[in-house]
């Protein structure tokens, strides 16, 4: 068989594709992590109000995580084997979390009442360690697997990173999908975590660089330095503009409170496409290239055809999924 | 623990991940069905005893469907931080097989899962209908992607190897392999008798408490009668499949009837402890020329015997007994269902004498047992490839060591405990609450839904658009 595609292309569109789906994964379900954590703030109604605003998408934002690995499996076989045998016990934790996390949105409300509260702690820990779990991997992967001590502080950073990311785009959904009290309380976490979240990307963005003489000469180099200049540049400006909007009180009638939600995804963005760059072309740095990881052209062709008719369709139903449930997470009626 | 070897450890946590996680398609694959035609009796007749049934299934469903997800995440993991050498030398056909059931099945199920959950009050009522078809369409299409590579890994076509890796070379032989009809077949009416089972056996347990109502009685009867009519089909299907596998995979069926010699007139073995290690059975029971019957349809068919295959055929123990488990409980489902049955056509539900009712009740999860059976004989008959004659189970294993695997499987098992333990409590608990539960709180707080939720017994029952 003759691929259908140019075999230079093939693996450049599905690191492309790949990145996208992990980029979606980590801003879609990383609302429903944050929101887990900050379940922990509220209690009995209030809880429930917030599970119930992730209950019909998180399944779907969880799919993106499927669709990333398995693009990572399919079209490059030979780094999934490496990465995931690198990453064996953060992964195996994850999975577990990602377990406890999934079925206590079941479980806590079918379970008899007086257990409730034990699937609720599963919930939050679940969330929780999930986001560790991603944070470390995510530093272990930059690093490429490098254990010296430094390196592993820096994964925990990461990890710690990655919670204050995932709760500030938990708390960003909850202005979006919430009002009255609850809302309010959630413009005073996003403000918080905003920070912190400034601050961990502040921190790793410095350490990076030190830790990586590779990255540090990609970064620093002419005339690239000036072509990356706009990503820390544009999220400063995001970071601080978004900082101010949330100090105003909120609009009348909830005008404009997406703003918030989108911004945190402009950012998160921004963070992702500064990793991609420092890696590219690399799968993992500096062993494998794209094209050395690359499954066959014509294996690659016969999954992109598909792709290219299927995925337009996902991201139409999902869309449509969010706007059949648009609008707040209110009007509950508890007889 | 160093003392086991990491690829035992490896095949072992393979094996409890993929037994966990099969447990719960097994379910939602045709409980989707199911749940489709409560609710379009339901359109037809406005019958409220139809929605109540609906309402119950549906949080089974929901909570079967969560585990499911899970469970098969960990699924998609296991290929890379166990089977590093798997994706490497058939990365080529498993990778496009594994893609297009991420694309179209389980985006398609997940984000119509929301709707069919939660869009209850939020759509027409037309929509609601067509979100439930969709996800039953979308887990049985992914039961149709992933048992086209399992059988691939049986039975491969349509490749060749090239560099010592394997390139597809056509598609259509590669789903369509040969065993590939025969396994899909069987496991989606394996899945349909679950759910039957399972259905009818805790609608008898509720109607021996206290009667249930109506919507209990439906659905008793209705799975009861789909039970009697797909047991039959199911030991047909399961026949043919067997006569396929003598074809393409001769020592695993001369494993499962623990046949050492070809031969004809080869008997069928009834009880017999098969002795790998002398090569021969221990008590055996036997019909004389069974097996020949069976397989060939000739008293004197010849029968492969496991001699001709030494040092590459799988383990003579775990097939002849897992078959035997399977086939038992088939024989046990088409005489408790057709007694069932004749005893509701004649009579009625009430009429059921209530022994019969207890035995359905004990058979609750009698689908599970034939499943996993079924499962363990095709994939340990496999041994001691992991895909035939292309891949050696042990040349696909990773480096980790078995600490890190012995670790991670007790974590692994430790929650799987406790979760089925919970999900089968919880499954009592929802059919003991069943309808008109005094409870009128809705299962789930939503959107702008209040008590309109499937879940919330008082809601109305007019769908409104
Ligand atoms: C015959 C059916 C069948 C079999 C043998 C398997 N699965 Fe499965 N799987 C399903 C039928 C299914 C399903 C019915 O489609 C599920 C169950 C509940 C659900 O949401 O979809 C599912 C869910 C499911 C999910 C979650 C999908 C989502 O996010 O919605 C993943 C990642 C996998 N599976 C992966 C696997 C892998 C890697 C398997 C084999 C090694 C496997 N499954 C065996
Ligand atoms: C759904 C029900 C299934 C069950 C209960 C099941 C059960 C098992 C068991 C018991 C083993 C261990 C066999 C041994 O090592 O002796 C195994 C191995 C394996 N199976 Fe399955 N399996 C199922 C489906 C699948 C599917 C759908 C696939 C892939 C598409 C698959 C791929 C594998 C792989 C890669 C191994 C590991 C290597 C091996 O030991 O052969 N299985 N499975
Ligand atoms: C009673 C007569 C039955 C016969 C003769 C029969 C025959 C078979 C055979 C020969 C296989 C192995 C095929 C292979 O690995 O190549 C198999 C597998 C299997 N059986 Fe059965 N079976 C019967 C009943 C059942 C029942 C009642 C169930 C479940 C409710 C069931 C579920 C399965 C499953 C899930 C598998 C593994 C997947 C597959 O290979 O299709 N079987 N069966």
């Amino acid at each position: 068989m003759t691929p259908f595609f140019d075999p230079w292309w093939l693996p450049v569109i599905f690191a492309g594709l790949m990145g996208l789906s992990i980029l979606l994964y980590v801003i879609l379900d990383g609302y429903d992590l944050g929101v887990g954590m900050l379940t922990r703030l509220e209690k009995d109604e209030e809880r429930d109000l917030m599970v119930a605003s992730i209950g019909p998408f998180w399944d779907a934002n969880e799919t993106w995580l499927v669709l990333g690995i398995g693009l990572l499996l399919v079209a490059f076989p030979v780094a999934h084997g490496l990465i995931l045998t690198q990453l064996y016990l953060p992964v195996v934790l994850m999975l577990v979390a990602l377990i406890l996390r999934g079925v206590s949105f079941e479980f806590r409300a079918k379970a008899p009442p007086e257990h409730k509260h034990r699937w609720d702690h599963a919930f939050f820990a679940g969330s929780l360690l999930t986001a560790l779990c991603q944070g470390y991997m995510l530093g272990a992967y930059v690093l490429g697997f490098d254990q010296s001590f430094a390196a592993v502080l820096f994964c925990l950073l990461a990890a710690l990173g990655l919670v204050a990311g995932y709760l500030f785009v938990g708390a960003c959904w909850l202005i979006y999908k919430v009002e009255g009290d609850l809302q309010q309380r959630a413009v005073r976490w996003a403000e918080v975590t905003l920070w912190l979240t400034a601050l961990a990307m502040a921190i790793i963005s410095i350490a990076t660089p030190l830790l990586s003489t590779r990255i540090f000469t990609r970064w620093f180099r002419l005339p690239e330095i000036i072509a990356l200049l706009p990503i820390p540049i544009a999220s400063a400006t995001l970071f601080v503009g978004l900082a101010i909007f949330l100090r105003r009180p909120l609009r009348p009638k909830d005008e404009l409170s997406w703003v918030p939600l989108a911004t945190a995804g402009i950012l998160f963005a921004l963070g992702f496409v500064g990793i991609a760059y420092s890696f590219y072309p690399y799968l993992i740095a500096d062993r494998l290239d794209i094209w050395q990881a690359a499954a066959s052209p014509e294996s690659l062709s016969i999954i992109l055809i598909g792709a290219l008719f299927v995925l337009p369709v996902i991201l139409g139903y999902s869309i449509l999924s969010h706007w059949i449930f648009r609008g707040k997470a209110t009007h509950l009626s508890y007889e | 623990m160093d003392a086991l070897d990491p690829l035992i450890l490896a095949r072992i946590q393979f094996a409890a991940n993929i037994s966990f996680h099969i447990l719960f398609p097994t379910i939602t694959i045709a409980l989707g069905w199911a749940l489709l035609g409560f609710k379009l009796a339901y359109n037809r007749t406005r019958d409220a005893a139809w929605m109540d049934a609906y309402r119950l299934w549906v949080k089974i469903f929901a909570l079967s469907f969560a585990m499911g997800v899970v469970s098969g995440i960990t699924m998609s993991f296991q290929f890379g931080t166990n089977w590093p050498g798997y994706m490497e030398k058939v990365g080529n056909v498993a990778g496009p097989l594994l893609a297009y059931e991420v694309l179209t099945a389980f985006f398609l199920e997940a984000v119509f899962l929301g709707i069919m959950l939660f869009g209850f009050s939020r759509v027409p009522n037309w929509v609601h209908t067509m979100a439930t078809l969709l996800v039953a369409g979308g887990t049985t299409l992914s039961a149709f992607w992933i048992i086209a590579l399992n059988s691939w890994m049986q039975t491969p076509a349509g490749y060749e190897i090239r560099g010592g890796v394997v390139h597809a070379t056509d598609w259509w032989a590669i789903i369509f392999n040969p065993s590939m009809p025969y396994r899909l077949t069987h496991m989606l009416i394996a899945s349909a008798l679950t759910v039957s089972f399972l259905i009818a056996g805790l609608s008898a347990w509720r109607w021996l408490r206290d009667g249930g109502g109506e919507g209990v009685r439906r659905t008793l009867k209705a799975a009861v009668y789909a039970a009697a009519l797909l047991i039959p089909v199911q030991i047909f299907v399961g026949d043919q499949h067997g006569l396929n596998t003598l074809e393409h995979q001769p020592q695993k069926i001369a494993a499962m009837e623990a046949n050492w010699e070809t031969q004809p007139h080869a008997p069928l073995i009834l009880f017999a402890i098969p002795d790998g290690k002398a090569r021969t059975n221990h008590m055996e029971i036997a019909i004389p020329s069974g097996a020949s019957l069976i397989l060939t349809h000739h008293a004197a068919g010849v029968v492969p015997g496991l001699n001709d295959y030494i040092g590459n055929h799988p383990p003579v123990g775990p097939l002849f007994w897992g078959f035997r488990v399977m086939v038992g409980i088939g024989v046990l489902m088409l005489l408790i269902s057709w007694l069932a049955a004749w005893h509701i056509a004649r009579r009625g539900v009430d009429a059921l004498p209530r022994w019969l009712a207890r035995l359905l009740a004990l058979m609750t999860f009698a689908g599970w047992g034939a499943t996993l059976a079924g499962w363990y004989v095709t994939e340990i008959g496999r041994q001691p490839w992991l895909v035939t004659g292309v891949l050696k189970t042990a040349d696909a294993v990773g480096p980790v060591g078995s600490t890190m695997v012995a670790s991670s499987l007790t974590l692994y098992l430790a929650v799987y405990a406790v979760l089925l333990t919970a999900y089968v409590a919880v499954l009592y608990r929802l059919a003991r609450l069943g309808k008109a539960a005094p409870d009128s709180k809705p299962m789930f707080p939503l959107p702008g839904v209040g008590a309109e939720v499937p879940g919330a017994p008082a809601a109305p029952l007019e769908v409104k658009p």
